[in-house]
């Protein structure tokens, strides 16, 4: 049997003894490597895009050169009209759908999830496959106009869409919502606008965000019809001027960042943002 | 032959203090409860013995050994979780001979073992089955016949049916007990749940916030409740507040009331304000005539509620020494209304006294 | 009162008349009417599309039946077309998923400090949006002929050039791994958190080292899982177009595609609906691959 053993207590002492074995040098090495994985890109494209420049010239020279070209603006604006015209009719048309799917026939619910990753089975370049005659019947009756581009997004978009308005109505208890609306005696209609939509600001914003982001940058289909969107311009100039491309791409990072803060600062906000659509509606 | 010890143990979440200089000592063979709140400490504590966690100071000893510079899966202990620590993609077979996997056993001596444990759980028949065809009682057995296969010095066990039914629970805690007098194996215990604790341990370790607030047998914490927390959160105890009169004759008065407390660790000075304890099966009633008074060592008492427990009820007394709780055979409460007048009687040889 | 004096009363506003609960059939069927809209939208927007790749498929500019279309992709140059499609889809879908899975359990692992994972994970959803134009670019800047990282491995000694090539299988796939990391990061997190900490606990308190619990446990259990992403990874490759074609890369299906819609292949344009098909046969496939795959793990998870 063992003798007793009288140890002297030092605290920490413990911990010190395990410390080199309780730091996971195997997880750590990987959260490193793959930062570096993900962050080298960046870096060199900062670094790429204040290159090349003349001892004369401003070390933002590219930058100031893209700024400066009208066709950057024209494409940055048409595909900002773009989006935000995905943006409406996507809402347009999910939200009124999703809710009613929700409320009243909850049983396609499944057939809504399968529908939400067709998107995926027909990607961009085979879509446009698809829609080929009926973009050269259009052309014929009509001059091809951005909304059909902004229909298409709807398309690309909705998958995110469907799943962040899901996710949504799921949160808040919508029967019982729709209910005391009734009872109070509302009609459905106004029921949707003024008790269920401020209370997924947070779900239609986010939505909303990722439809940006994916009409932003969208270029398979946006190239193969002819429109100069943002992306399509950076690709044009990239193929010419490397170091251009390489500003645009930087300014396209920031982009994506931003809405992805947006996005950020929303979930965290998420409950404040529609307690103050509560209060407002209050008032 | 195997001892547990905990000393001087304590560990800080952020600002709060999990544990604050735990001290407890297991005797081989012996069946401890760590009985308290949640937040208590406890699981926390048993944790700290498993390996999963480390505390910030203090030491534990098994043997006599300190176990804390070794990893969880080298102390030799047998661990039974809450729920869901069965391997689902296992068979309940697999799951009792993993243990005895790791220790390179052959296939033979692993399916001859995991049968007699099997067995003595008596789920010799679902050796076959994986998790989710068993029950939660029936899932728990194999976690603890899965704990026992690798013949730990200890065994730990982590509030193991909290979540089963009410019926299984009473069953499954019975046949806990026995597994464990006939393996003699040193055990610590984690419940909330006093009745659990109070039938199948040797002795109970009741905590709170941290510190182990009494140490005893069963029958020593139920009936010798040594701090107002034990009192009240072991059973149900009717509280006196009072003054003491005389140390020498252990007189207390409670309002218009002076009581007689035989209690031999009875050590308070004349003029202190004490805490005086009670059960409600140590106090009896007698009911009274129209008019009539109490006998001599009873006070009057009139009835405000009655709850039907069952075997008793439990009657709420107002009386000069407060709203007390007494309970009384059921018959008995029959004859018992809403104020009705009663003659109280306390057993005073029950009370129990802790400064306030 | 009288149905006079009913009729003239003033009903509060906002009551729809006519609100009565109707018979239950009646109420389905006029429900369905609300879908509609979204019916008709994708009717139009992506049934048909994809009913005109079917036919199309089969029939010749004349509209005549055909099954040359079928019988084009077989022949030059679209066999390496698809060789090279599927090896760089392959490439990226077991870098993406063996990384991505080390990566994903890293973050989640206990000792690693806490804000690395919203970090990741905040990461990840950007990363997965970049792909496209935006990438390729990037990584001309980093791996190009005059990328930074070339440069300075040539300061070192390296030369990558010639025979590194960001639009070789090697090259591309790296890229390709930039938006497919992210992906399985996001989609493993969830399965990993499956796996439930008392599993964890048990195999340790049983005596078992970490590599055990994996290979006994963890493993087995996360392991359909596992193969579903990656064959969803797979189709995800699969369909890259933008970030194939600012590479430069040229003997893609994607980009043989995207060339006979242009009309720039001398080729016959049917044969983009034919490789179309094929596209879409593919990745039906890998999808139903990986929800059957996907609901085996779950199964354990639940």
């Amino acid at each position: 049997m063992a003798q007793v053993t009288v140890s002297v207590d030092r605290p920490g002492s413990h911990r010190l003894r395990r410390a080199r074995s309780r730091v996971p040098v195997w997880h750590l090495l990987w959260v490193v490597l793959g930062a570096l994985f993900f962050l080298v890109p960046i870096y060199s494209v900062v670094q790429f895009s204040l290159q090349g420049i003349l001892p004369h010239q401003n070390e933002f020279h590219w930058y100031l050169t893209v700024f400066d070209d009208p066709n950057f603006r024209s494409a940055f604006w048409l595909s900002l009209q773009i989006s935000l015209e995905t943006v409406a009719a996507s809402l347009v048309l999910m939200v009124p759908t999703v809710f009613w799917v929700h409320l009243r026939l909850p049983g396609l619910r499944p057939v809504m999830d399968l529908v939400s990753v067709l998107p995926f089975v027909v990607p961009p370049i085979v879509l446009i496959v698809g829609l080929a005659p009926f973009i050269k019947s259009l052309s014929i009756w009509l001059f091809v106009r951005p909304e059909v581009l902004s229909l298409i997004y709807v398309v690309f978009a909705l998958p995110f869409m469907y799943r962040a308005l899901d996710a949504g109505l799921r949160a808040i208890d919508l029967r019982t919502l729709t209910e005391a609306a009734e009872s109070l005696g509302a009609s459905l209609p106004r029921t949707l606008f003024r008790v269920i939509i401020p209370n997924l600001r947070a779900a239609i914003i986010g939505g909303s965000l990722l439809a940006v982001a994916i009409s932003m940058g969208e270029f398979t289909v946006a190239s193969l019809m002819g429109f100069g969107t943002f992306a399509v311009y950076t690709f044009n100039i990239g193929m010419s001027t490397a170091y251009e491309g390489v500003a645009l791409t930087f300014i396209s990072f920031l982009l994506v960042w931003g809405i992805m803060l947006g996005l950020y600062l929303l979930g965290r906000g998420g409950a404040s943002a529609a307690g103050v659509a509560i209060t407002d509606e209050k008032k | 032959m195997t001892t547990v010890a905990l000393r001087g143990i304590s560990r800080r979440f952020g600002n709060v203090d999990a544990l604050d200089h735990l001290d407890l000592e297991v005797r081989d063979a012996e069946f401890v409860s760590l009985l308290g709140p949640s937040g208590c400490g406890k699981t926390t504590a048993l944790r700290i013995v498993a390996g999963f966690e480390w505390p910030d100071s203090g030491e534990v000893l098994v043997d006599g050994q300190d176990v804390l510079g070794k990893p969880a899966n080298k102390r030799n202990m047998g661990m039974v979780f809450q729920a869901y620590s069965l391997f689902p993609n296992m068979t309940a077979q697999q799951n009792v001979e993993f243990g005895l996997r790791v220790r390179k056993q052959s296939r033979e001596v692993r399916a001859k073992r995991a049968q007699e444990l099997l067995e003595l759980v008596g789920l010799a028949t679902a050796m076959s089955r994986y998790p989710r065809q068993l029950s939660g009682g029936q899932q728990q057995r194999v976690a603890l016949a899965r704990s026992l296969a690798i013949e730990p010095s200890v065994l730990l066990l982590d509030e193991p049916l909290s979540a089963l039914d009410a019926k299984v629970r009473v069953q499954l805690r019975e046949e806990v007990r026995r597994i464990q007098s006939e393996l003699g194996i040193t055990t610590l215990y984690v419940t909330h749940d006093q009745e659990e604790a109070l039938s199948i341990s040797d002795r109970v370790a009741v905590m709170s916030a941290g510190r182990v607030e009494q140490f005893g047998t069963p029958a020593e914490i139920y009936s010798g409740p040594r701090t107002a927390f034990v009192a009240n959160f072991v059973g149900t105890m009717n509280k006196l507040e009072g003054k003491v009169v005389s140390r020498a004759d252990r007189v207390v008065r409670c309002g218009p009331i002076l009581l007689n407390v035989p209690d031999p660790t009875f050590n308070h000075a004349a003029g202190e304000t004490v805490d005086l304890f009670l059960r409600p099966e140590d106090i009896t009633l007698e009911l009274l005539s129209n008019g009539e008074k109490p006998p001599s060592g009873m006070f009057e008492g009139r009835v405000t509620s009655l709850t039907f427990l069952g075997p008793v009820t439990r009657v709420g007394l107002a009386t000069d020494l407060g709203l007390l709780l007494a309970d009384v055979s059921s018959a008995v409460a029959l004859n018992l209304a809403a104020d009705t007048v009663v003659a109280v009687k306390l057993d005073s040889t029950s009370l129990r006294s802790i400064i306030a | 009162m009288s149905v006079a004096e009913f009729a003239e009363t003033e009903l509060p506003p906002d009551v729809v008349v006519g609100d009565v609960p109707r018979k239950r059939s009646h109420t389905r069927r006029w429900a369905f009417l609300g879908m509609v809209p979204f019916a008709a939208f994708i009717t139009i927007f992506l049934l048909i599309p994809t009913g005109e790749i079917i036919v199309g498929a089969f029939r010749t500019v004349n509209g005549a039946f055909t099954l040359s279309n079928i019988r084009d992709i077989f022949q030059a140059p679209y066999p390496a077309a698809f060789e090279f499609s599927v090896e760089l889809s392959a490439l990226s879908a077991l870098i993406g998923g063996i990384f991505g899975f080390l990566l994903a359990n890293a973050i989640l692992h206990h000792g690693v400090p806490r804000w690395i994972r919203p970090a990741y994970i905040s990461f990840s959803g950007m990363a997965a949006n970049f792909a496209g134009v935006p990438l390729a670019f990037a990584y001309g800047a980093t791996l190009g002929s005059l990328g930074v990282v070339t440069v300075l491995l040539k300061h070192l000694g390296l030369n990558l050039y010639p025979t590194f090539s960001l639009q070789g299988l090697c090259g591309a796939a790296l890229v390709y791994a930039y938006f497919q990391f992210p992906l399985m990061i996001l989609l493993m997190v969830p399965v990993i958190e499956g796996l439930r900490t008392e599993w964890r606990e048990s195999a340790s308190n049983l005596g078992a080292s970490a590599f055990t619990f994996w290979r006994h446990i963890g493993l087995p259990i996360i392991t359909p899982s596992l193969l579903g992403l990656m064959v969803l990874l797979f189709g995800n490759a699969l369909s890259a177009y933008a970030t194939a074609e600012a590479l430069g890369i040229s003997n893609l299906v994607t980009i043989d595609i995207a060339e006979l819609v242009d009309g720039n292949m001398a080729l016959d344009p049917q044969d983009a609906y034919a490789l179309a098909l094929g596209m879409i046969v593919i990745i039906f496939v890998t999808i139903t691959i990986y929800s059957l795959l996907q609901r085996r793990t779950s199964r354990w998870l639940r």
